[in-house]
């Protein structure tokens, strides 16, 4: 990459959107062919756009850290879709690197996701079907505060940060759901609010007599 | 065992073993030395023996045997066998210093007699007894002792003139000993010693009412005729406990004084306690820490202040020279300052507080032309595509970099966190919003500002609520 440009924009920031998170599934009949023993699920970890759009002219590479007993445990993905399928038998915190392209001169981002397996919330118990999927998906957005010149050309090329307006199967992370989450935040002030003006009275008549 | 056996086992050369007399080192041996001394036998030649050579120089012997003769000088003196009066008819001899004519041939009277005294008890007649008797009893009537005494003697025999002039000879007679007194009193009924008593007290009483009122010894004529009852009773059941019995009450005792000293010493040791904690409620009795819950409660105040009493505590006494040094120190700083402003006033005009201002005022001239570019660079887009584009302008100094949004949720120290998310939890909302986009996360924080303003609020009620509970 050509140094020397890469002068940073004050006071300007860019955002886009992310989804990462796995989906797991029990073995049904078939068993992959080189599954060890004791495994019980097969899983993906993936990180991705929130409609599966194209990330990677932003994203360098992804690296995932498994388990310290997964052979090789450090994964890296170089090209897009930057999923990892494996099996296994237990839960861990999966270490995400996310490295940018070589014009952002950014350092990675490093967070943690928890694979998860299996139902959490099943009130009634039931043995976990095979093929039924469990999933444990976020969002989030990479924040790039002021990027350099040539890497804003490049993220200025594409609307990245446009969401679906509705929920859909595919992609529940929509405007929709942006505006309920703010909705139910605002009721969340409103409460509170309501509760300071009670113990601020309360306080008032504490101090009156 | 002799000596000499113990100088052979401590391997001890004997001085007197010279080569000439090599017996043995008793002073019975055939030694030239010993000549001079008389020869000792049985006991005391073992006792020589066991001496060895450490013999006292002189031996000392009884000369003897007898105690020594009297060598008085002075004449005896003469004795006589003298009659005195013994008392009114006998006549009985002692020996008595003087000769016989010093002494004389009368009978003397005894040396004793004038210890042998009488008690003066009044004496009366019949008419005068029914007069004081008479007079008295209508005088008395409001008297508490008195009409207390009476009450008690109409419930026994009444008493004639002739018993009650009987008591009073016995009296008389037998010096005031009641118990001979009652032992000896056979009158027509049966009396017991307090009725004796009382009755002797109660005329006594009356008749120096009437003769003497003035008299000091009346206040010593009250006779409580129950109370001596009672206590006679009472001596009695003590006299009458079993061996049994007065063992156990020892041993009750004993076992009381034993709690009392054990109640004191723990006392004393927890007031020593508190002295040395130097705890805030030193000064307050330490009965309220008796109890396992006052102790328990004294730890924990004494954990809690354990923090700020130390740090004070551990302070060496402040040495007053130093201290005024030091005012010195800073007076001399703060004068050389007031010079140096002064010189600064009149050449440059206060550069100190310009050069702060002149900086922020640069930094923020510098944030404006850099907004402005960016806002030039973002001229071309609506509100709508920014949108899309994800791309904000923002006046905020922000690190450079690339980061999650989610991460730069506020975070609170871990008692605060705590209650946040208890709160979080009862208003139904996640502590990570699903969707941390740039609106949603600026409600956020709204609601975690206000959620710590609750919080705040809260402490400060209890604070309140806690004080005046104090206070009532």
């Amino acid at each position: 990459m050509p140094p020397g440009v890469s002068k940073r924009i004050k006071t300007l920031s860019v955002s886009r959107p992310i989804i990462y998170g796995n989906t797991a599934k029990k073995f049904g009949e078939v068993r992959p062919p080189n599954a060890p023993a004791e495994h019980t699920h097969l899983w993906t970890i993936f990180v991705r756009g929130p409609q599966n759009e194209d990330i990677s002219y932003i994203i360098k590479k992804v690296v995932f850290k498994l388990h310290d007993t997964y052979p090789n445990a450090t994964r890296t993905i170089e090209a897009p879709p930057f999923e990892l399928t494996e099996t296994g038998w237990g839960e861990f915190e999966i270490n995400i690197k996310i490295h940018f392209v070589d014009e952002a001169n950014e350092k990675m981002v490093s967070f943690y996701h928890h694979l998860r397996l299996h139902p959490y919330y099943n009130i009634k118990w039931e043995p976990q079907k095979p093929n039924d999927e469990i999933s444990s998906i976020f969002y989030d957005e990479l924040v790039f505060n002021e990027p350099n010149e040539e890497f804003f050309k490049i993220l200025m090329s594409r609307p990245g940060s446009l969401l679906p307006s509705n929920k859909t199967e595919t992609c529940v992370f929509s405007k929709q759901l942006e505006q309920e989450e703010i909705d139910r935040i605002n009721m969340g002030i409103d409460k509170v609010d309501e509760e300071i003006k009670e113990l601020k009275e309360k306080i008032a008549k504490q101090l009156g007599n | 065992m002799s000596s000499s056996d113990i100088f052979d086992v401590l391997n001890i050369q004997q001085r007197s073993k010279s080569p000439g007399s090599t017996g043995s080192p008793t002073p019975t041996g055939s030694g030239n030395g010993n000549r001079g001394r008389p020869p000792v036998i049985g006991m005391k030649r073992e006792l020589y023996s066991l001496l060895g050579e450490n013999q006292p120089p002189v031996v000392i012997e009884p000369s003897s045997k007898f105690k020594e003769k009297l060598s008085a000088i002075t004449k005896p003196s003469a004795w006589t066998n003298a009659p005195f009066r013994a008392n009114s008819k006998l006549v009985l001899h002692h020996w008595v210093k003087g000769t016989k004519e010093s002494v004389g041939t009368e009978p003397q009277e005894s040396q004793y007699a004038k210890l042998n005294v009488h008690l003066t008890i009044p004496k009366f007649n019949k008419e005068e007894y029914e007069t004081f008797m008479a007079k008295t009893n209508e005088q008395d009537v409001a008297d508490q002792g008195v009409t207390s005494a009476t009450s008690t003697e109409s419930s026994s025999e009444p008493w004639s003139f002739d018993e009650v002039e009987y008591l009073f000879n016995l009296c008389r007679r037998y010096d005031m000993k009641w118990f001979v007194i009652h032992d000896r009193y056979s009158f027509d009924k049966p009396r017991s010693l307090e009725d004796l008593k009382e009755k002797f007290y109660q005329v006594c009483r009356k008749y120096f009412s009437t003769n003497s009122p003035n008299d000091p010894i009346m206040e010593n004529l009250n006779y409580p005729r129950e109370k001596e009852i009672e206590r006679k009773k009472y001596l009695q059941r003590l006299l009458a406990r079993s061996a049994a019995e007065i063992a156990e009450e020892e041993a009750l005792i004993i076992e009381s004084r034993k709690f009392e000293m054990a109640a004191k010493k723990t006392l004393n040791e927890r007031e020593s306690l508190l002295r040395l904690l130097d705890s805030p409620n030193s000064d307050q009795s330490v009965s309220q820490y008796m109890t396992s819950q006052g102790i328990s409660q004294l730890y924990g105040s004494l954990l809690s202040d354990k923090s700020k009493k130390r740090k004070h505590n551990s302070n060496v006494p402040e040495n007053p020279w130093m201290k005024q040094q030091q005012q010195f120190a800073q007076q001399r700083q703060q004068l050389q300052q007031l010079q140096d402003k002064r010189q600064d006033g009149q050449e440059v005009g206060s550069p100190r507080k310009t050069k702060k201002q002149k900086q922020e005022i640069q930094t923020a001239m510098k944030r404006k032309a850099e907004s402005v570019y960016a806002e030039h660079l973002l001229k071309n887009f609506s509100p709508e595509e920014r949108d899309a584009l994800g791309v904000v302008t923002h006046g905020d100094k922000l690190p450079p970099g690339v980061y999650l949004r989610s991460s730069k949720i506020s975070t609170f120290k871990p008692a605060l966190q705590n209650k946040v998310v208890a709160i979080l939890q009862e208003l139904n909302l996640p502590i990570r919003p699903a969707m941390p986009t740039t609106k949603v996360i600026d409600r956020h924080e709204e609601l975690l500002k206000r959620i710590t303003t609750l919080v705040d609020l809260k402490k400060h009620l209890d604070k309140l609520e806690a004080e005046k509970a104090i206070a009532k």
